[in-house]
């Protein structure tokens, strides 16, 4: 067998005496080859890598570049031994062209001209298509991928490593990346994506490395592979892949939304004109590219974003009637007692207070209760331990922050406060992004379990067929308009991605 | 930068004043020393101290002449080192009267502070201390007051700027006779031009800056002089500032009263730059110049603080009541110029040794009203705001001079008189 | 084959720790704080040729050695307790108020402003209590503005209270210079005469109404900010803007009215400095307390308990660097060394209770 290009050996990694990134992991890597490491959020996956890449430096083991022991303390030791990654977050100068941002900090000799020349050679070679001369700020998440990657070659990368690759890219640019990385192992290159999604990883690696809880669960072939064996290594034990979709008969109308446009603060359309009818008993999915106006849509409804003029929510209720839910705020959505649940995607940002437990969480949205100038907190605390022990949170007590807390956990305060509250509508964005996949199912049958006793549910979803298997309806989105609403039990895919992407809106 | 300024200045000041201090000679009479000695054994029994309440330490240069002098005024009278109690950096608020106190709780029956805006608080902690003497140099309030505790100490300075002019005034008359002086250096009426980097526009600085163009004007007749204030009392960049703005007018003698060696030492720097075409030169305050300006100083006008402590530890020593205001001059070796530089005009330091002797024979009056006008003629009443409550109260022009420092020992001399320009923004 | 020499590992490690117990936090800041006394002992023995236990002794003894020392620095303590828990307000919705000064200075002009216009004609009780609320007042909008910039213009008030500091330097010396009958520049004791809008002297003590003051004060702040639902909108808005929005909290409202309590309350420290300490006013009248607090509301993570000890700890510092000045005839820079070492090995203590540093096991090589 060929030489590693490269080897690590018995490296581990960790944070404080509680947080181990990683334990006693090899790993090697192979020039012509594409190598997948799988894991679950939180398995170390970034963190492997980013020992190689210079920004982590191993607390044990050893790093061979083909065969040669090394040591990486800084990024330009990894750039000097051709080693180059891709981070999920762009490294790039928003004002400076795509030319300046690869030319940047490198020696004078590497002129715009010659520069220029050369960065041409590596597109036209490997097949990218990017605008030279394009300021950063006018790219799609797309092109700055290209960008960086492109970067990375210009500077000698012999050992490619991409952390998410795909996350930010639609069905059709994910094709267009692997594509060009097949293109790069013909030429020689060793390339790592470091991925969390199991069908890309069928479709484009040769080796499969899989992490769990920061330790090596094993390497295997592609092709000698199959998703749910994949599935029992990332998690370590047999898992039942089947979201139980439930057809609820009665239902009701329960939010009438009409012509809802909203601006962003540069006065452009990000919400242009959505129109659609939420049903109690039904989860209705929201597909569409992130940031196609998702989170505009739900916060406009929850009064966090000016709506337009002609645009209308109406929110009908049994227990509190009927309301025009455009002019009010949010202090006002609340004070009315409207039953409006909202899990936004952003949990720490928006939905939780990180330096608060569980118990001041709780209280966030019903502070203003009971009388007097001082804060009521028995009830809440009350809460709060129902919301631990029904939904397994693991914390050291009621007031630790959630922040400290683990991902899984901290969405599963979210959930259940907003749930504790038995809403009429309840909104999720991105629910289960970056969960584990056990936390990602409990999440999928509280959903199924509200939409059952009969809240009209929203879920604004990225994994395609998490929406195809949890929803029944699907709206599909793309640049703020409404591009199509299908039937979530006979939609396919490619029906998805192709909406997603039209462009000019509804037929 | 700033800091390091002005600890390298506070540094070549204490050389110089080494210098100066040396120069003068032990006046101890072994009748007086002997007495001394026991009074000194007396007070260390009883446990008495002195308290010094100082704005600076010994990198400021004003509070550093002070320190000189009182541990030369010490040594002469054989007070203990252990006797003095020192508060450092105390600035112009509670903290004085919360070092007052406490210096008083620690044995102190003298404090004596040096800043004028430490008066207020001394004067707080006199009210309530009335066995203690407390005394505040430079201020002014004191005998309004009506405390018997509480003393204002000033010395004459005005004498030795006095001194100070005639230096510069012979150095004009040499560059005249020389032919030296260029057309810039006159002004429109033919006057020679003299520049002076006052703090601010106080009676203290007037009193100064008047004496100091009298004594120009005894030498020569046909000069000028433009006032620059720079709001602080020390602040070498302001300094440098004004000087140099001074300079740039033309003016060939410039004087100063703030503290720092701002003004020389950009005077010194422009004669080498050869900045304006002319050489102006520097007659300074409190310190010798020649370190900072050793080719255009001429001398420096400056106090001897020694002498007001000695005679303030000799009171306290005997437990003798002090004077409610204590001045000194001359005559009691309490002010001096400094070292004459290599630029004075010849025969310099005989005139100046005849017009000091002048001075201590009371045969020269500084503040002499026939030597000067006031609106184009010469004065006959000059009155002074000796209470200080900010109107004049007090005709000082008595027998054909203004009587400077006799009613309290703070200057008062506050009028404008013909041939000095104020600039002020 | 042929070994390279390419290892170049790091010599230290820098983990962050989360697992300080109490009692091990408290050993870390005892040893730190026994090396500090052993470093400066040796600057103060080798450079200053001085007995570090008698420069010790007097730096105690600047401190705490007679009862009017302990008096002034428990009054000092008070004042800047009182300055970084009003800070503290701002502090907590991540309202960078650096314009404390400013708040106690105008404070304190107005104050200064009733005492001498209204000194001897209002009965210092009733006066007290005008004081009190105008000062306050004062304070409160002088930090208002730039919270009003901030809510509506979204300025930086780092820049904006910074820049109110300057204009309350600039007002307060207009004004001494119009209340300066002597042209000295400076106001002398206000009212030394009546002691008209003096704090008087209460249970025989100078300071008693200081004292009870920042004591109420610092109980009501800490209440108000952990009990009270106000102080619930502020955490909440000072954690995140967007989950306040999303808790329908209204977020301009909220840093307006902390931003005023928190002016309010630097703005009666400066009735405090005036009215019950120094009776005068000038620029130097906060005396850069203003700053200060704002180290000591970091370093106590706006616990006001920790404020007092750090606010202890530093008057401790000065009052003993005054005192070795004094005793022993050390000029302030040579005091500010030994300070300077004392606080940094302090400081330093509280980067080891949340780090710790390993030395980098040495790579293994292949045999």
């Amino acid at each position: 067998m060929q030489e590693a290009a490269v080897s690590m050996r018995h490296i581990s990694k960790s944070f404080g005496k509680k947080v181990i990134a990683n334990k006693n992991v090899d790993l090697d890597i192979y020039h012509g080859e594409i190598l997948s490491l799988l894991g679950e959020n939180g398995s170390g996956k970034t963190t492997l890598m980013n020992m190689l890449s210079g920004v982590y430096f191993p607390d044990e083991g050893e790093i061979l570049v083909n065969g040669e022991p090394v040591s990486i303390t800084c990024p330009k030791d990894a750039f000097d031994l051709g080693i180059g990654m891709v981070h999920q977050h762009f490294k790039l100068i928003d004002v400076f062209t795509a030319l300046e941002n690869i030319l940047l900090g490198l020696p004078k000799e590497n002129d715009t001209k010659s520069g220029r020349a050369a960065v041409e050679e590596i597109c036209r070679k490997y097949g990218f298509e990017l605008d030279l001369d394009k300021k950063i700020y006018d790219m799609s998440v797309s092109e700055k991928e290209t960008l960086e990657i492109v970067k990375t070659l210009y500077r000698g990368t012999e050992i490619l490593i991409l952390d998410e690759p795909t996350a930010v890219l639609t069905p059709q640019e994910t094709d267009k990346l692997f594509a060009i990385l097949k293109n790069m192992r013909e030429d020689g290159k060793a390339v790592v994506i470091i991925t969390h999604k199991l069908n890309e990883v069928m479709e484009i690696s040769d080796r499969v490395t899989v992490l769990r809880k920061g330790e090596n669960a094993g390497t295997v072939l592609t092709s000698q592979t199959n998703e749910q064996q994949l599935t029992e290594m990332m998690v370590g034990e047999k898992i039942v892949l089947d979201i139980n979709r439930d057809f609820v008969e009665d239902k009701a109308l329960r939010l009438e939304v009409k012509h809802m446009t909203v601006l962003n603060p540069d006065k452009k359309k990000v919400v242009d004109d959505i129109s659609f009818d939420l049903y109690s008993g039904e989860v209705l999915g929201i597909a569409g590219i992130s940031g196609s106006g998702q989170k505009e849509l739900l916060e406009g409804i929850m009064g966090l974003q000016k709506c337009e003029e002609g645009s209308s929510v109406i929110y009908y209720s049994t227990a509190h009637g009927t309301h025009e839910l455009v002019g009010l705020d949010t202090k006002q959505i609340i004070g009315y007692g409207l039953h409006l649940a909202f899990v936004p995607e952003d949990r720490l940002g928006m939905g939780l207070v990180g330096n608060m437990g569980i118990t001041d969480n709780v209280l966030l949205k019903r502070y203003r209760k009971g009388s007097g100038p001082f804060l009521h907190k028995t009830l809440p605390r009350q809460t709060a331990e129902k919301i631990r022990n029904e939904l397994e949170v693991v914390t050291p007590d009621l007031e630790y922050p959630v922040r400290r807390l683990s991902g899984g956990n901290v969405q599963k305060i979210l959930v259940g406060r907003e749930i504790n509250n038995k809403p009429t509508v309840l909104m999720t964005a991105y629910a289960v992004r970056g969960l584990d996949i056990n936390t990602s199912y409990t999440i999928y049958n509280i959903l199924n379990e509200q939409k059952k006793k009969g809240v009209a549910v929203i879920y604004v979803g990225e994994d395609l067929d998490v929406l195809l298997a949890l929803s029944d309806r699907i709206m599909v989105i793309c640049e703020g308009r409404m591009t199509g609403m299908l039937d979530g039990r006979t939609a396919t895919k490619e029906q998805l991605g192709y909406l997603m992407t039209k462009t000019g809106g509804a037929d | 930068m700033k800091k390091l300024f002005t600890s390298l200045t506070a540094m070549l000041m204490a050389v110089s004043l080494v210098g100066c201090s040396s120069n003068k000679p032990a006046d101890n009479t072994p009748a007086t020393a002997a007495a001394t000695a026991e009074a000194t054994a007396e007070a260390a029994a009883s446990g008495e101290k002195i308290g010094i309440i100082l704005v600076g330490d010994e990198n400021e240069g004003y509070t550093y002449a002070h320190m000189l002098g009182i541990k030369n005024a010490a040594a002469k009278l054989g007070i203990a080192e252990s006797d003095i109690i020192w508060k450092y950096s105390i600035g112009e608020d509670q903290k004085c009267y919360d070092a007052a106190v406490d210096l008083v709780e620690n044995g102190a029956t003298l404090v004596i502070s040096n800043s004028y805006g430490h008066q207020s608080y001394m004067m707080q902690a006199a009210q309530e201390y009335p066995e203690v003497t407390f005394v505040a140099d430079t201020g002014d309030n004191a005998w309004t007051t009506g405390l018997d505790n509480f003393k204002n100490a000033f010395t004459s300075v005005y004498e030795s700027r006095y001194v100070s002019g005639v230096v510069a005034g012979l150095k004009i008359a040499e560059l005249n006779e020389k032919g030296e002086l260029k057309e810039e250096n006159f002004n429109e009426e033919g006057n020679v031009k003299v520049g002076y980097v006052g703090a601010f526009p106080y009676a203290e600085v007037v009193s100064g800056y008047t004496a100091f163009y009298l004594g120009i004007k005894s030498v020569v007749e046909n000069v000028t002089m433009y006032v620059e204030y720079t709001n602080s009392w020390f602040d070498l960049t302001a300094e440098a500032t004004v000087g140099d703005d001074l300079m740039s007018q033309g003016c060939v003698i410039i004087g100063q009263h703030a503290d720092s060696t701002g003004a020389p030492s950009q005077l010194q720097k422009n004669m080498e730059d050869n900045k304006y075409g002319f050489t102006a030169y520097s007659v300074g305050y409190n310190v010798s110049m020649l370190d900072v300006a050793p080719d255009v100083a001429l001398t420096s006008a400056s106090n001897v603080w020694e002498v007001f402590y000695e005679y303030a530890f000799n009171c306290w020593l005997n437990g003798e009541n002090m004077k409610t205001d204590w001045t000194g001059g001359y005559n009691e070796g309490a002010v001096e110029i400094t070292d004459l530089g290599s630029a004075v005009a010849e025969g310099t330091e005989e005139r100046v040794n005849e017009v000091i002797a002048q001075i201590k024979s009371g045969e020269l009056h500084v503040f002499d009203a026939s030597t000067f006008t006031i609106g184009g003629e010469t004065p006959t009443s000059i009155m002074g705001d000796i209470d200080a409550d900010f109107t004049d109260d007090t005709e000082c022009l008595i027998d054909g001079y203004f009587h400077e420092s006799e009613f309290r020992s703070a200057p008062y001399f506050a009028a404008r008189i013909d041939g000095i320009v104020e600039e002020t923004e | 084959m042929e070994k390279k020499t390419t290892h170049k590992a790091p010599l230290f490690h820098i983990r962050k720790k989360d697992d300080t117990t109490l009692i091990q936090a408290i050993l870390i800041r005892a040893v730190f704080v026994v090396l500090a006394l052993l470093v400066s002992a040796l600057f103060i023995f080798f450079v200053t040729k001085l007995d570090p236990v008698s420069v010790y002794t007097s730096m105690f003894k600047g401190a705490f050695g007679t009862a009017r020392r302990t008096w002034i620095t428990i009054r000092d303590t008070c004042l800047l307790l009182m300055i970084s828990v009003a800070l503290s307000p701002a502090f907590r919705m991540r309202f960078w108020n650096c314009g404390a000064e400013g708040q106690v200075l105008i404070g304190g002009l107005t104050t200064a402003a009733l005492m001498i216009y209204f000194g001897s004609k209002i009965p210092t009780a009733l006066l007290l209590l005008i004081m009190l609320a105008v000062s306050a007042a004062a304070g409160g909008i002088w930090a208002l503005l730039p919270a009003v910039f901030k809510a509506k213009y979204d300025t930086n008030e780092t820049l904006f209270t910074l820049m109110m500091n300057y204009l309350a330097i600039q007002l307060v010396e207009f004004f001494v210079d119009i209340w300066d009958k002597k042209q000295s520049h400076s106001v002398g004791i206000i009212n030394m005469a009546g002691h008209g809008g003096w704090f008087p002297e209460v249970l025989g003590q100078q300071y008693t109404i200081n004292i009870i003051l920042v004591v109420i004060i610092t109980v009501a702040v800490y209440v108000y900010m952990k009990y009270s639902k106000h102080g619930y909108e502020g955490a909440v808005v000072g954690e995140s803007v967007a989950t306040a929005r999303y808790a329908g909290i209204n977020v301009p409202s909220v840093i307006r009215r902390n931003v005023l309590l928190s002016g309010a309350i630097a703005g009666i420290a400066g009735f405090v400095e005036v009215a019950g300490i120094s009776h005068t006013i000038s620029k130097q009248t906060a005396g850069g307390r203003g700053f200060t607090a704002i180290i000591v509301c970091w370093l106590a993570k706006f616990n006001p308990f920790i404020m007092a000890i750090i606010s202890l700890f530093l008057v401790f510092l000065d009052k003993g660097a005054a005192q070795i000045a004094s005793d022993f005839g050390l000029n302030e820079f040579a005091s500010d060394i030994i300070t300077g070492i004392l606080l940094f090995f302090i400081l330093s203590a509280e980067f080891f209770i949340n780090y710790s540093i390993s030395r980098s096991e040495p790579v293994k090589e292949e045999h």
